[in-house]
């Protein structure tokens, strides 16, 4: 009975409590207000950091498969060409729903964020300095230029969101914003992208974040895509809702806009260049030493202090920590996790570079003149030579890393070798099958299976594993393992199963301890000035080929052949011969050839041969991926009757095939997007 | 404790039934059936099976709850048929994109200059016929031979639609050139299996020849004998398939005529 009293006493003091409206009208305590955020620099900061926590950075938390802000079995370059990585999609059509979700959806979050501060910061003008007020602004414009370039790269047209959508004062059926045209979007990443560099200032105020350099770099990049697009895509068509063109460009108007971008494109690179602020990084090099300019290339990468350094994303352990070395170090190092070797070079990607020798059609040499593989007296023989650039990209086998010799051996040959050792690739007694149709793998060749001109007597020994070997005892009294420690291994693709390991990217001085995931903490470089030569060069290669004048007091083909000269003398290249080598097609040819072979495993490459429509027609080892195509891997073997090595260089040996259409260069927009609005076309034609 | 278990047990079961709504629209149970065939000569246009073949595109117009309706797509069977015995009744635009003159044609500014597809009911079993101008026309001639594991057959790839009918049906929808009308690849498809075309072949036998500008133009209506690569396994049944293509992309791909497999015992 006292409770019930009770229960009434408290809700009748309750009820009057309910009309004091007044005083409990206050904003809610643990809310971060306008008034506090944008009280000065420093309360900008927060601002900024949930700003840079979004952006679409290509860096070590992405990969095409699984797209932005993950760091699961990162592996730059293993979609486009560079390399095989047995986790790794394939050509990348996959629009990254496996985890995050496309890239469609969290793009408008950043962009909300930027819109906000655009529309806020002036309330608050006062409370800043001139010089900073105008940095956040060019802040917001950077980072919105970023959300549109990468949005209209992968989708083509996007609803170009300006303003704050006030939901819920405003209805939401009321905020739809249909995809605009493609032009539209990249005459939009243009614009903001100029705001940026009108607002930002020259120098970063704070380390991590923009500057107009940076700004400019960016530009020049997402305008060398946009004419590109402009200049090489085919497909085009309308929105089903709204009769949009979402892709492509109008036939009329697409030279015209390519000769449009092409030039923005030069002119940023050229102000990056003209600012004298950035330089390609030389602190160890030499122009006569090879090795030193080698180990110059290793360590740009690692000195955050490089003058080659024009944007870089950070990290630190255990803030913010990525796993790269532990996804991608050779097989005998691997760490905790049990992961390795997830980013094994191709041979076509290793067939681009000098200081070897080549058959007439540009691949490797491996035979003789009798068709007998070639000798050599030790395995890193073959790369004796190479170009300084490739070896600090590439770890070959019998390199040193981490002050351990990588074996990588895909068997023992033991069979007769007195005159010589025909190919290997044979079955049945056949002729040599090096096409797609011979054996995929060693354990179904003759000498392996002894049969055929090696009936009865096995000549060939292949490690299964890791740790299941065959093995062969040597003349010295030795056993020695078929497969060499980092592999390749018949079953087993957590091994070098290209014949190669990657070197760009992992840390030389990371214990074996610590390989773990998310324990790495390097820097990735997401722009450097090797780029912006690239850019320049490539830009001003375009509009030679499309007849356009210079800006006054520039040299089209000179800008081109300096930007191509300075790379390859760094790189330790073989020197270009003249300025016409920067000429007409062909030039252009050898500018991107040499942009694959600068910019490898920087998640750059892709986007590349996207832009350029080649990722579906170049042809591939007899294939284009349009019909399915394979790369190469080469293979080391080891004859214990000569005690010397050789190469058989073929399709890697899982024919990981890489398909493409070319209507997957435009993502699809996720579906549930398009069923639920009234306004968003899917891509045409799909 | 175990009173508390059971009610708590109760409790969780209950909410489980909670989504277990009946479905408040019946199975789907109509069906569309339908037959792709060439204008002039009534045959059945051969086509892949898959996206780079024949596709079909229904959309519900009676569907009034989303302004757009969405689009549903399936493909035709590789002898130019096609058939779904799941549709819902209503009112329905039915287009179908391949190896032929576009049905729906638009300017490059968006405006429909013609439109081809059906509007129909579908109630029961509808069937319906599309008419419709081929690129291509790919013939055998003669019996495919086999020799060492290679089989040799002997083609024909005509015109199925003149360059000057091409020209007035295709030029006003802008962008239009004469390559558009080259022949740019014939192929040998091969498979293990008798749905061989762009989506099903095997690399290892399968032979393409390319055309460079109009080049082919010269053998149109000529034999071209065309034998597989590799070497097929002795005692292997595969399935063999010419295609051909011209330079010119529907929806955005550039899809082949095909003609009708064989089926090849490669003898012992």
């Amino acid at each position: 009975m006292k409770l019930k009293y009770f229960l009434f006493t408290i809700l009748a003091f309750g009820n009057m409590v309910m009309s004091c409206k007044d005083y409990l009208d206050i904003p809610p305590m643990n809310v971060v207000q306008d008034k506090d955020l944008f009280s000065d620099a420093t309360g900008m900061t927060v601002y900024l950091s949930r700003m840079y926590s979004q952006m679409p950075f290509e860096d070590f938390k992405y990969s095409p498969a699984r797209q932005f802000f993950d760091d699961w079995l990162v592996t730059p370059g293993a979609n486009s060409g560079e390399s095989l990585g047995r986790d790794a999609g394939t050509a990348m059509t996959s629009e990254g729903y496996s985890r995050n979700g496309a890239y469609w959806g969290r793009a408008f979050n950043l962009l909300r964020d930027a819109n906000r501060l655009l529309e806020t910061l002036p309330e608050y003008k006062a409370n800043f300095s001139d010089v900073d007020y105008k940095h956040f602004i060019g802040e917001a414009y950077f980072a919105r230029g970023m959300v549109f370039y990468a949005l209209a790269k992968r989708y083509g047209g996007v609803p170009l969101v300006t303003s704050v959508l006030k939901y819920p004062e405003v209805p939401a059926a009321q905020l739809e914003i249909p995809r605009a045209t493609e032009e539209e979007t990249w005459n939009q990443v243009l614009a903001d992208f100029d705001l940026a560099i009108a607002n930002l200032s020259a120098t970063s105020p704070k380390r991590g974040y923009a500057n107009k350099y940076v700004a400019y770099s960016f530009k020049s990049e997402a305008m060398l895509f946009a004419g590109s697009v402009a200049k090489y895509n085919k497909i085009t068509g309308f929105g089903d809702k709204t009769g949009v063109r979402v892709i492509g460009f109008d036939a009329n108007n697409a030279i015209a806009a390519s000769k449009k971008y092409y030039k923005e494109a030069y002119n940023a690179a050229r102000e990056v260049m003209k600012s004298g602020k950035y330089s390609l990084y030389k602190k160890k090099w030499s122009a006569t030493d090879k090795e030193a300019q080698y180990q110059n290339m290793v360590d740009m990468f690692f000195d955050v202090s490089s003058s080659e350094n024009i944007y870089i994303k950070e990290y630190k352990y255990p803030d913010l920590t990525h796993g790269y070395d532990a996804y991608n170090i050779p097989r005998q190092l691997m760490g905790g996790n049990g992961y390795s070797a997830g980013n094994c070079p191709t041979l076509d990607f290793v067939e681009m570079f000098d200081g070897f020798a080549k058959n007439a059609d540009g691949t490797i040499k491996v035979f003789d003149e009798n068709g007998k593989y070639l000798m050599f007296d030790k395995v890193t023989d073959i790369f004796a030579n190479a170009e300084p650039r490739l070896r600090a990209y590439v770890i070959f086998p019998g390199d040193v890393f981490k002050g351990e010799v990588i074996e990588i051996r895909r068997g023992i040959f033991t069979g007769d070798a007195s005159n010589g050792i025909s190919p290997l690739r044979i079955v049945n007694g056949g002729n040599p099958d090096y096409t797609v149709s011979g054996p995929s793998n060693y354990n179904q060749v003759d000498a392996y299976k002894a049969t055929g001109a090696f009936a009865g007597k096995k000549s060939l020994f292949l490690s299964q594993n890791g740790t299941t070997h065959e093995t062969v005892a040597l003349p010295g009294g030795i056993t020695m393992n078929a497969g060499g420690k980092s592999g390749p291994f018949t079953s087993d693709a957590t091994a070098a199963m290209t014949g190669f390991a990657v070197r760009k990217w992992l840390n030389p001085n990371m214990p074996q301890s610590l390989l773990l995931e998310a324990r790495s903490e390097q820097h990735f470089v997401l722009m450097r000035y090797a780029e912006i030569l690239l850019n320049a060069a490539e830009a001003a290669s375009e509009l030679m080929l499309a007849g356009e004048q210079a800006p006054s007091g520039d040299n089209f083909q000179q800008i081109a052949f300096d930007a191509i000269k300075d790379i390859r003398e760094r790189a330790g290249a073989v020197p270009l011969v003249s300025a016409n080598d920067v000429s007409g097609q062909a030039g252009l040819e050898l500018i991107r050839k040499e942009r694959k072979k600068e910019l490898a495993f920087e998640n750059k490459t892709l986007w590349d041969i996207r832009r350029w429509r080649t990722q579906h027609s170049e042809m591939l080892n007899g294939y284009t991926q349009a019909d399915g195509a394979y790369y190469k891997g080469l293979y080391p073997f080891y004859s214990s009757t000569t005690g010397k090595y050789f190469f058989d260089a073929g399709l890697d040996e899982g024919r990981r095939r890489f398909r493409l259409t070319e209507q997957e260069y435009y993502f699809l927009i996720p579906g549930g997007e398009v069923s639920k609005s009234p306004l968003i076309d899917q891509q045409p034609g799909r | 404790m175990k009173k508390i278990f059971y009610s708590i047990l109760i409790c969780l079961a209950a909410v489980s039934f909670h989504s277990c709504e009946i479905d408040n629209y019946d199975e789907p149970q109509e069906t569309i059936k339908g037959r792709v065939v060439d204008a002039v000569t009534g045959e059945l246009v051969l086509t892949d099976q898959g996206s780079e073949g024949t596709r079909v595109r229904l959309r519900e117009l009676s569907w009034k709850e989303t302004k757009v309706p969405d689009n549903f797509d399936f493909f035709c069977m590789k002898e130019g048929i096609f058939q779904n015995t799941k549709v819902f009744r209503g009112h329905y635009n039915v287009r179908i994109d391949g190896a032929f003159i576009p049905l729906v044609r638009l300017t490059s500014t968006g405006d429909t200059i013609a439109d081809e597809s059906k509007y129909i009911d579908i109630k029961g079993v509808t069937e319906v016929e599309f008419k419709v101008q081929p690129f291509l026309k790919v013939e055998w001639i003669g019996t495919p031979t086999v020799s060492n594991g290679k089989i040799t057959a002997t083609v024909k790839v005509t015109r199925a639609v003149s360059p000057a009918d091409f020209k007035a049906k295709i030029e006003p929808m802008g962008g239009y050139n004469d390559n558009m009308l080259n022949v740019t690849d014939v192929r040998l498809f091969v498979s293990q299996l008798p749905y061989v075309g762009y989506r099903e072949w095997d690399n290892r036998y399968t032979t393409e020849i390319n055309y460079s500008g109009n080049s082919f133009d010269a053998q149109l209506g000529q034999p071209i004998t065309i034998t597989t690569k590799g070497v097929i396994p002795a005692g292997r049944t595969v399935f063999i398939r010419a295609a051909a293509r011209i330079n010119y992309a529907t929806e955005n791909i550039k899809r082949h005529n095909y003609n009708q497999f064989i089926r090849v015992d490669v003898p012992n």
